[in-house]
């Protein structure tokens, strides 16, 4: 190189180190918010930088309804723990719950009321004041009272109390929606036992819990507490560990707690337990007295039972051998005191009410009912009158007559809260094409979720962690309680609470509820507690009386538990039907509830999308499962997208090879399949309810989910299924091989 | 000497040529240090002097966070209208953007002036508890009036240590990285 060169080269180099040099600052990069601090404009009363509060509030009701603690740090919600006072969940909760910082700054998150902007549908919206959405809505149910429909969850505690006077002030209309499987749950409850709540198990005291499909651990009715209990049941005794047995279709991630899993066909469940009754009868193993209760509840005979339901007799039909069902019946007689439940998929069979009474009266014969260690029924709200609590939501067969009378006209604004029926009916219920139609759509949704796009108007709510609240849960843990709910938080987003809407609207109309907001009618509601003199609540002052139920996060009496049960109506054994001729459509397909996004009303918070499966650890999307053999048949493996065609319609799933699936049965969890409801929610995966035929259970009209029979046909196109475990092969490490354990040669 | 002058000449080039990097980095690090820097704009320019010299009122009387917690904390508007309610504000501009920001339920966005480095935290109510005073790291606020208040200690990891040294104070990493 010539020194020329070299000082041109030197001199480049140089000052390019120089202009690099010189580039950027210290903290560059960072956002500029990092340079800012903030006055703020009030001083919130409890803020203390870099110290936390802890408010204790109430878990939704659909989830059960329990006491939580929310960790607030300089006016932020940050973490939601459980209540370790309140007696349901003992300090314990689940996801569900702890997600719920992740609705109130979730970032799809509607921040004012909206007025649509475009075509139904298109979801365009402008925003507007409150004082004009209020003034729309008054109108619309001003022009015709009686063919206004309001459509909540079930109503309950002091939300429940406000919609209920608000309904029969304005004389509009009102329905419930929930889960189709809650419905009959609640009806077999009724019949069986004579209550109108759900049960509770004291598993602590148990030694032996059947489960008839029941997914108690993860979504069945309340599944914290159960899960508790579970923790008791199997550990908490130093002497007994609990004995589990679970029957049903899948292996769930609860079936797959249990010492034994026995698979059944779809839908047989009631006949298994009906045959377990006949065995333990037969043998003796049951006093003779109990059985009269169980003889009642289900309409039948001795002599018929002994008849028709022999082991030998249905085995065919249940898909276990006739000793299997012996064992069980043995086993269930032997261990007392043992429990036995139903739900999830045995009531969203056609003969749902029936699978669910002939289990639940079997804790009649080995003397469960409401003895320790067996099933606890829970009371009545503590107030009947005021507080509503254990209503039922409307079965699927109304919801179809509403569709209809709303496409007819005679329904001409609809007003809906906290449910999306477009999303959870199934679409042959009409109930969207309908919504379509329908005169004004109100919504008072938080997200634009699919029935909110529907929506003419858009009044936000708050969120649960910014609103004031009783909350009766169901089920109780076997005596009176009730949660209050406070804010932890300020209001994020100009969103005003549900409760002081309709209070505000009732005014608008000149029919003005008892109550002015909806903190006023929790205060005034929780004062009436106080008036019962019972409970846990030691203060007389109403203020400090408040306070103290506050602090504690509920009001409860251990005494105030439910009287002595006995069946009301009788529920004559019915075999399951299915939709789809087995010729054609060889499998049953099976629908389940999703472990973290329930039935799609937690899909939009991406944590619970993130939560994997606890047996396949799928998680951001929907499956199907299918038996190995089934897949070697058929000719695919994890992850070849198939057709699944029902009578109903069809849609494409990646395959999930499981070895503990049945070979006839393909499972699909609900949840996913969303076409709005924010960005975590939308366009992923599919809603198995497009593919369930509108089959109803038959006695009380709920949608049998569980009683679709499909087929699979090849696409040839294959896709990766989201799954935390099992995609990476285990490799060998050179220095450390892995040990193998192999029998000694003798 | 004519003889060695083309080398020379490359020698001196190249020291030229080396030494300039070198000095743009010292030059950089010199005029960068927080100590440096001028006076911040603020949204308002809130005199110091006037609250703490002329008046007479202790650091804590506002900034209350600083004995109880990690932070010193800003007072909320509503704290300053406490007394600025009843002090005259038509005509003088900078109370005037302070009512107005106050009536109008706006947050006043301040420019941090001591921007510690990242990844590090500052306890103030452990540093005022072992007996130091405001001023210690601060500076004289009280005597700063318009425009603003300067930094007038570095406040890089050097100075954090060198003080914790001399006081005794632990130097081990998750003292300050935690």
């Amino acid at each position: 190189m010539r020194r020329r060169e070299f000082l041109k080269l030197a001199a480049t180099s140089a000052t390019g180190a120089v202009l690099f040099t010189g580039c950027g600052s210290i903290g560059n990069g960072n956002p500029p918010s990092e340079f800012k601090i903030e006055s703020p404009v009030w001083n919130p009363n409890d803020l203390r930088y870099g110290r936390d509060a802890w408010f204790a509030t109430a878990a939704p009701p659909s989830i059960g309804g329990y006491g939580i603690i929310v960790r607030v740090f300089e006016g932020r919600a940050k973490k939601v723990e459980g209540n370790p006072d309140f007696p349901i969940n003992l300090g314990r909760s689940c996801a569900k719950a702890q997600a719920l910082v992740q609705e109130l700054y979730h970032p799809d998150r509607v921040g004012a009321p909206l007025r649509l902007a475009g075509q139904r549908g298109s979801g365009q919206y402008q925003a507007i004041g409150w004082d004009e959405a209020l003034g729309q809505v008054a109108g619309l149910i001003q022009q015709a009272p009686g063919s206004t429909l309001l459509v909540t969850e079930p109503l309950n505690g002091a939300l429940g109390a406000i919609v209920e006077q608000f309904v029969r002030a304005t004389g509009i209309q009102h329905a419930s929606l929930e889960p189709d499987e809650r419905v009959v749950l609640r009806e077999a409850m009724r019949r069986a036992f004579g209550v109108e709540s759900f049960p509770t198990l004291d598993l602590a005291n148990a030694r032996f819990l059947v489960s008839f499909s029941a997914d108690f651990l993860h979504t069945w009715i309340s599944p914290v507490q159960f899960a508790r209990a579970y923790g008791a049941f199997r550990q908490g005794r130093p002497d007994v560990r609990g004995t589990y047995y679970h029957v049903g279709p899948r292996l769930s991630g609860t079936a797959a707690n249990a010492d034994r899993w026995l698979p059944i066909r779809p839908g047989a469940e009631g006949l298994v337990a009906l045959s377990m009754a006949q065995v333990m009868l037969e043998e003796g193993l049951v006093e003779e007295a109990n059985a009269e209760p169980f003889f009642k509840a289900l309409g039948l005979t001795p002599e018929q039972l002994a008849a028709d339901f022999a082991p030998e007799r249905v085995a065919d039909a249940t898909g276990l051998s006739a000793e299997q069902i012996r064992e069980l019946a043995r086993a269930f007689a032997e261990q007392r005191p043992s429990v036995a439940i139903a739900g999830t998929s045995a009531a969203a069979s056609t003969n749902g009410l029936f699978n669910l009474v002939a289990v639940f009266a079997l804790n009649y014969l080995v003397g469960s009912v409401g003895s320790e260690g067996g099933l606890i029924l829970n009371p009545a709200s503590p107030l009947p009158d005021e507080l509503p609590a254990n209503r039922s939501g409307d079965a699927y067969r109304r919801w179809v007559e509403l569709a209809r009378q709303i496409a007819g006209g005679q329904i001409t604004t609809v007003l809906v809260h906290r449910a999306n029926p477009v999303y959870s009916l199934p679409p042959a219920s009409g109930f969207q094409d309908a919504l379509r139609s329908a005169g004004s759509v109100v919504s008072f949704s938080s997200f634009l979720d699919e029935t909110t796009m529907l929506a003419d108007l858009v009044l936000p709510d708050h969120t649960l962690l910014e609103q004031w609240g009783l909350v009766v849960p169901d089920p109780g843990p076997g005596y009176q309680v009730v949660a209050v709910q406070q804010p932890v938080v300020n209001p994020f987003v100009d969103s005003r609470a549900f409760g002081d809407v309709l209070i505000q609207l009732a005014a608008q109309l000149g029919k003005p509820l008892p109550w002015p907001s909806q903190e006023e009618a929790v205060r005034a509601l929780a004062d009436t507690l106080r008036g019962l003199g019972r409970g846990n609540v030691a203060a007389d002052h109403p203020r400090a009386y408040f306070v103290t139920m506050q602090a504690q996060g509920g009001w409860w009496d251990e005494r105030a538990r439910a009287g002595e049960a006995s069946p009301q109506a009788a529920t004559a054994p019915a075999n399951p039907e299915f939709s789809g001729e087995p010729g054609q459509f060889p499998f049953y397909l099976l629908p389940f509830p999703s472990d973290a996004l329930g039935y799609g009303e937690f899909s939009h918070l991406p944590w619970l999308q993130g939560l994997p499966e606890p047996v396949s650890t799928n998680v951001w999307g929907t499956w199907l499962e299918v038996n190995p053999r089934t897949a070697r048949d058929i000719g695919v493996e994890t992850g070849d997208v198939v057709r699944v065609v029902t009578p109903q319609g069809s849609a494409e799933l990646p395959v999930y090879v499981n070895p503990a699936a049945m070979p006839d049965v393909l499972s699909v969890p609900m949840g996913q399949g969303h076409t709005a409801f924010g960005r975590y929610a939308e366009g992923r995966g599919v809603n198995p309810l497009e593919l369930v035929a509108p089959q109803v259970e038959r006695e009380t009209g709920a949608l049998a989910w569980a009683a679709t029979r499909c087929r699979l046909e090849l696409t040839g196109r294959r896709m990766r299924i989201a799954r935390l475990e099992g995609q990476v092969p285990a490799f060998q490490l050179e220095e450390f091989p892995i040990i193998q354990v192999t029998r000694p040669r003798t | 000497m004519q003889r060695y002058f083309r080398l020379v000449l490359f020698a001196v080039v190249l020291l030229v040529v080396l030494a300039i990097p070198v000095a743009a980095v010292l030059a950089r690090t010199y005029f960068l240090a927080p100590t440096a820097q001028p006076v911040k704009a603020q949204p308002i320019q809130f005199p110091h002097q006037v609250h703490a010299q002329a008046m007479g009122l202790d650091c804590t009387f506002c900034h209350r966070g600083a004995t109880t917690s990690a932070q010193a904390t800003i007072p909320a508007l509503e704290f300053c209208m406490n007394c600025h309610k009843v002090i005259p504000w038509q005509g003088r501009p900078e109370l005037e953007k302070l009512v107005q920001a106050f009536e109008s339920g706006q947050p006043v966005q301040w420019t941090k002036v001591h921007q510690l480095p990242d990844h590090v935290h500052f306890v103030h109510a452990v540093h005022l508890n072992f007996g130091f005073q405001c001023a210690d790291c601060h500076g004289d606020v009280a005597a700063m009036g318009k425009p603003g208040v300067k930094q007038v200690r570095d406040l890089r990891m050097g100075d954090c240590l060198t003080c914790h040294q001399q006081n005794n104070a632990r130097t081990d990493c998750s003292v300050c990285h935690y």
